[in-house]
């Protein structure tokens, strides 16, 4: 949601915040603003909106939270309607034949304006619906859009030439395709919202229609406002695919009391800038006011949560400027009254909803951080498999193992009457649960083969999956793989398990299920530090002979030449062959050092000048 | 294994078998694996195989060739054939290795080592280590944790299902939380950590992997504060990133606490004024949290007006990566990451 700082003084004119300031302050009191930036002169900052604050999607929901927070005035209406302009019941104008025939409409307004220019959008407009990412259009769909982004409900504008009056809001009828404003065609199925005529499909709830378009000849149009059932939006848009800013917000909880200010401003910036006036009765389609809640809430309640202390009346001064009202003590003596948030807040429902409101404007960065829980005695409820895990992970590693993590789900199945398959997955190559370690570890193998890792010996402990009737089965299994059969074979039989009948061997893979393992009372396991490394490339490995007077412990020269050649490309260095020439009575040493991530040439270059070599 | 490739193994074996020299065994090592070599000419005719059979036969074929090369590598000659007396009658033919270098050192996963990390921090505050299935229901998966059916956070997972909609891969760790206080109502207070893999329906590529692991920790008591919530978390991180972090705590929504907390902390880059690595934002968000939401509580059984808690919940990834140098998450994962073999 992107915010330009003079918009925003439209509803707070006494707002003087550095914009670095309101960045933090916005971000601390709970919308995330990633950064603000100068576009056209103006001050934009692009912010993070929560789902669960659908009123902040507009202008108008972010002023009315910063209202509290600096303590300013709100100034709701940016644009008032002379409320003699719009009256029901004035006398000569024709009803609107609009027709409802769904309970999915929450609320409308709408109303007929006549006599209408329609020209380019001012140079201030066409800012602003560009800085939101939207491209201007025309001076009326530009109004829409901007009613939209600043009170958070979308509007829109029907050409009246080419949709009639008579709209009808339904299920689709049977349309069996409709074309968007940017002629887009899409294939509708029966469940989608529209609004229609007898004959055309108009629009879509959340996005307009080519069959309605207002262009620069519109003189005549039917404006509207409306709020839906959230979810049948949501499912409209995520069956069709499609995701527009009118949905963004539609499909969120939105506040039906909020349509009017939002209505009277649209109307009263078409009436200013295009001109014409209206005629028609206005149309209020509000079937089911909303019913707001009344909480039992506890001014001391905030202290209690936050552990420290907030006054009782920051409470209640906070609340009263957030638009809620107190009709009454609800217990005598309890200490505790009633609540009731304003409607454009329809997330908060609940006590602790208002003690969050009353924290997050006290500040949370007034909390203490240095004061963490202390140490408590209670009873170890941990599974004994973690501690059998940990004390495996720490016996392979000590035998030289090193611990791998591989893909849960794989290509193709061991066993398809027992598999375990996935819906819905979008990667072709992780379809299946894996029924066994063995067959990632391989590809494991493969992985490190084509970086010509030498001499590899890993291990990994995960779940594996299988499927009985209708009972899905996890189990823990240890997956080992040693360059060396034998010697696999000997580190688990001498320290995993002395069960043959429990381990699977497949040439150098063995694979335990640890059910069949006992499992230690308890094991706390070692702190263990070690550095990983992504490879970029193949291991280079190169042999040096090196030829010396009198014998050396190869551990020294190992670790001489290691400090000669350094960290930086050294994978390792290992001395493959001594020999004693006793005709000459010199010792040669071959070498074969590793190198990673280098390239050949870096890799030879180094390798000759550490072992003098040039 | 296909039979050709059988026959050629056998064959190389045996050659191996009677290699008694270490220029013997250099030959028999060019003659198999080099640029002309056998393996090479049978992975250069994959294309003459039957198509429903190439994925087998490279399979196979890449068996072979690791088979093939251990054997060679367990081979080792002690002493150069140009200058070995040759044998006379009664000495041994056996061939001794004689590789010298320092102590194979095994490592842990970096994953395993920050969860390892984290675990001493909290056991040290009394809690317990958990875990539970990664296949969930969606009733403990979102309901339990203020996530109705109809509700806007469901579209901050996209969930990979095995049956929908009620079984699917857990998308949080969250999730464990819902099945601890379900199985330990009765049984409080509780204070325990967990770590886990989740899951999102998410294309694999250099950012975004399907599978990824988190860390989280819960407390239910009497009289738990955000106090004791934010200094927990603060300690944490200090453990972890060194007591000259800078972590700041705002307002932050998730369904399943309230209020709810974010921790971000500062960046390590540009310390606070906006780069690349933050997104130009100066902090890195580090997770969420929040005091238990009374309906998660109530859900469980737990009657919110005696009890209350914390919960906290942190990727692990995404931070390995960055301590690691680690530039693509699909190396923390089946991919490259691997670890020098005699480096602690």
């Amino acid at each position: 949601m992107k915010l330009i700082y003079s918009e925003l003084k439209k509803f707070l004119p006494n707002l003087n915040v550095d914009p670095q300031q309101l960045r933090d302050d916005l971000t601390m009191i709970g919308h995330f603003t990633n950064y603000f930036e100068q576009i056209d002169g103006e001050i934009v900052f692009d912010l993070d909106i929560k789902v669960n604050r659908g009123d902040c999607l507009g202008y108008y929901g972010l002023a009315r939270d910063l209202a509290v927070f600096y303590n300013l005035n709100l100034k709701a209406e940016i644009s008032p309607l002379d409320k003699g302009e719009m009256s029901e019941g004035q006398t000569g104008l024709p009803n609107l034949p609009i027709k409802i025939e769904t309970n999915n409409v929450k609320r409308i307004m709408a109303v007929k304006i006549s006599g209408l220019k329609n020209f380019t959008s001012p140079q201030w407009l066409k800012t602003f619906i560009t800085c939101h990412g939207n491209h201007p259009i025309n001076l009326i769909v530009d109004l829409t859009n901007y009613i939209m982004f600043m009170y958070g409900i979308p509007s829109h504008a029907f050409d009246i030439r080419k949709s009639g009056e008579h709209l009808i809001w339904q299920m689709n009828p049977g349309f069996s395709e409709f074309t968007s404003l940017d002629g887009s065609v899409l294939k509708l199925n029966q469940d989608i919202l529209m609004i229609n005529n007898i004959d055309k499909a108009l629009s879509l709830s959340f996005w307009g229609g080519e069959a309605c378009a207002i262009d620069n000849s519109t003189t005549d149009i039917i404006i509207e406002i409306a709020i839906y059932n959230p979810t049948t939006i949501r499912q409209n848009s995520r069956n069709l695919k499609t995701v527009t800013e009118a949905g963004i917000r539609l499909e969120k909880y939105l506040d039906p009391e909020t349509i009017p200010i939002a209505f009277n401003a649209l109307t009263n910036l078409i009436l200013e800038n295009c001109h014409g006036q209206i005629s028609s009765q206005l149309f209020d389609f509000y079937p089911k006011k909303i019913n707001l809640p009344q909480i039992e809430f506890n001014p001391n309640q905030p202290s209690e949560v936050s552990g420290i202390n907030i006054p009782q009346d920051f409470a209640t001064n906070c609340l009263t400027k957030l638009g809620c009202s107190f009709p009454a003590l609800s217990r005598e003596g309890s200490g505790k009254g009633l609540v009731v948030p304003p409607s454009i807040r329809t997330d908060i429902s609940l006590e602790a909803d208002l003690v969050e409101e009353v924290i997050r404007f006290w500040g949370y960065n007034q909390i203490p951080t240095n004061q963490p829980l202390s140490q408590k005695n209670l009873d170890d409820i941990t599974p004994k498999e973690i501690y059998l895990i940990d004390q495996l992970k720490d016996k392979l590693v000590e035998l030289g193992y090193d611990e791998v993590l591989t893909w849960p789900l794989v290509t193709d199945p061991i066993n398809p009457q027992t598999v375990i398959k996935t819906q819905n997955s979008i990667n072709s190559e992780a379809i299946y649960l894996r029924q066994s370690l063995i067959p990632s570890l391989r590809q494991q193998l493969d992985q490190y083969t084509r970086f010509k890792l030498p001499n590899p010996q890993f291990f990994e402990i995960g779940k594996i999956f299988s499927q009985a009737g209708d009972k899905y089965i996890e189990k823990n299994a240890l997956g080992i793989y040693h360059y060396n059969a034998s010697v696999l074979r000997r580190d688990v039989l001498q320290n995993v398990s002395t069960d043959k009948s429990a381990i699977k061997f497949t040439n150098n893979f063995a694979e335990i299920i640890l059910d069949n393992l006992p499992q230690p009372e308890k094991y706390i396991p070692k702190p263990i530090q070690n550095n990983a490394y992504e490879l970029t490339s193949q291991i280079i490995t190169l042999d040096a002979n090196i030829v010396l007077d009198k014998p050396q412990k190869p551990t020294s020269l190992i670790e001489k030449y290691s400090q000669t050649i350094g960290d930086q490309y050294l994978w390792e260095i290992i001395i493959t062959d001594i020999y004693h020439d006793t005709k000459t009575n010199k010792y040669r040493y071959t070498f074969r050092v590793s190198y990673f991530n280098t390239d050949d040439k870096t890799a030879k270059e180094l390798h000759l000048k550490s072992f003098n070599l040039k | 294994m296909d039979q050709t490739l059988e026959k050629i193994k056998s064959d190389c074996l045996s050659k191996i078998e009677s290699i008694k020299t270490a220029s013997e065994l250099e030959n028999l090592r060019i003659k198999i694996f080099g640029r002309n070599g056998k393996i090479n000419q049978l992975f250069s005719e994959i294309k003459n195989v039957a198509p429903e059979n190439r994925r087998q036969f490279g399979a196979d074929l890449n068996q072979l060739k690791t088979e093939l090369e251990e054997k060679l590598n367990d081979k080792k000659v002690l002493k150069s054939d140009q200058l070995t007396p040759a044998k006379s009658a009664g000495e041994s033919d056996q061939l001794t290795s004689s590789i010298f270098g320092l102590p194979k050192v095994g490592h842990l996963h970096p994953v395993t080592q920050t969860e390892r990390q984290l675990n001493e921090v909290f056991r040290k505050l009394g809690f317990s280590v958990y875990n539970s299935s990664e296949i969930v229901t969606d009733e403990f998966n979102f309901e339990r944790l203020n996530v109705p059916q109809e509700h806007p956070a469901r579209d901050m997972q996209d969930s990979i299902y095995i049956k929908e909609p009620e079984y699917l891969l857990r998308t949080q760790t969250s999730t464990i939380e819902a099945y601890l206080l379900a199985q330990k109502s009765k049984n409080l207070p509780l204070r325990a950590a967990f770590a886990g893999s989740t899951f999102r329906n998410e294309k694999v590529n250099r950012s975004n992997h399907f599978v990824f692991h988190q860390y989280q920790a819960v407390v239910v008591d009497k009289g738990i504060t955000m106090k004791d919530l934010i200094g927990t978390m603060n300690l944490m991180f200090k453990t972890l990133y060194g007591k000259d972090v800078v972590v700041r705590y705002r307002c932050k929504y998730y369904p399943e606490v309230e209020p709810g907390v974010g921790p971000d902390m500062q960046c390590f880059s540009c310390h606070g004024k906006g780069c690349p690595l933050c997104k130009y934002a100066g902090w890195i968000e580090m997770g969420g949290s929040g005091m238990i939401h009374p309906k998660v509580l109530q859900i469980a059984g737990i009657n919110p007006n005696i009890w209350s808690g914390f919960a906290f919940g942190m990727g692990l990834d995404r931070w390995t990566m960055a301590q690691k140098n680690i530039k693509d998450i699909r190396t923390l994962m089946g991919g490259n990451l691997a670890y020098k073999p005699n480096e602690l």
